[in-house]
């Protein structure tokens, strides 16, 4: 093995390029496991991976705001993002912090209407136990072209029923309700 | 026989001509690696590759293989056969 120099060094920086061939395919092992990894656990994610997430969000956005599939509000069984179905009105049940009855959720707003006084038996509750001055702001109502009567109640009934007639019939079905 | 722990090299005829008595190559490999000088080294191969980017096209390049091939179907193997003749071309430019 005592070469000259010359040949040392040619047989050298053989030698290394060999070498450093060697430490990098090494190196290129790793990338590839490393790659390969990141590959199989899906933690990548290729833009195709995000084409295809955008196309399918906007599938399923397409399908809830297209009311006939869903059937609106009525369906039981539309689903969300999460998969989760909910029932088109809200049924937590609980305790109305005024009256002090059994509430449900999604009845809560037309219940606290009646039960506060925007509501149209509300304001009969009110204007019974007061005086006139509650029937005056009633006959002031825009819509009312009837003339002051003793029956107040009749009234009342009668112009509000035309002001309101969608809402307070539907809403007086359910005051009925147990 | 060769130890198990090495990984087939690439194609050198020589080498396997030489396996019946320790070559120069294989006294030095076995030197530098006893001595730590070769994890050194191969560290700061490793850096250098990251700095220069070579390691980010190496990556992409596996990231296309794998969305063309489907993510489950790619072995190790594969990527190393995608990579091998970029990467060791492009080092020597």
């Amino acid at each position: 093995m005592a070469a000259p120099n010359e040949d040392n060094l040619s047989s050298h920086s053989q030698l290394s390029s060999q070498f450093f061939g060697e430490l990098l395919d090494s190196i290129i092992v790793d990338v590839a496991s490393e790659c390969h990894r990141i590959a199989r656990l899906g933690l990548d994610r290729s833009l195709d991976d995000e084409e295809e997430e955008l196309r399918l969000s906007a599938q399923a956005r397409a399908r809830v705001a297209d009311p006939s599939s869903s059937g609106e509000t009525t369906s039981k069984y539309v689903l969300d993002i999460f998969g989760q179905t909910h029932p088109p009105v809200a049924n937590e049940i609980f305790d109305c912090m005024n009256c002090g009855r059994s509430i449900m959720a999604g009845r809560f707003a037309p219940h606290l209407e009646k039960c506060m006084g925007k509501g149209r038996k509300a304001r009969l509750k009110a204007t019974r136990s007061s005086t006139a001055a509650q029937n005056r702001y009633s006959r002031g109502n825009p819509l009312s072209n009837h003339s002051p009567s003793s029956n107040s109640n009749s009234m009342n009934r009668l112009s509000n029923g035309t002001s309101h007639v969608a809402g307070y019939e539907y809403s007086n079905g359910t005051i009925e309700e147990p | 026989m060769r130890s198990s722990v090495k990984r087939p090299p690439t194609p050198d005829a020589e080498e396997e001509e030489q396996d019946r008595e320790p070559t120069l190559q294989e006294i030095i490999n076995i030197k530098l690696i006893e001595s730590g000088e070769k994890e050194r080294l191969k560290e700061l191969l490793r850096e250098r590759l990251v700095e220069c980017g070579w390691k980010d096209e190496m990556k992409a390049l596996c990231r296309a293989f794998a969305r063309k091939r489907g993510r489950n179907n790619v072995t190790v193997d594969d990527l190393v056969h995608v990579i091998t003749p970029k990467g060791r071309g492009s080092i020597h430019s």
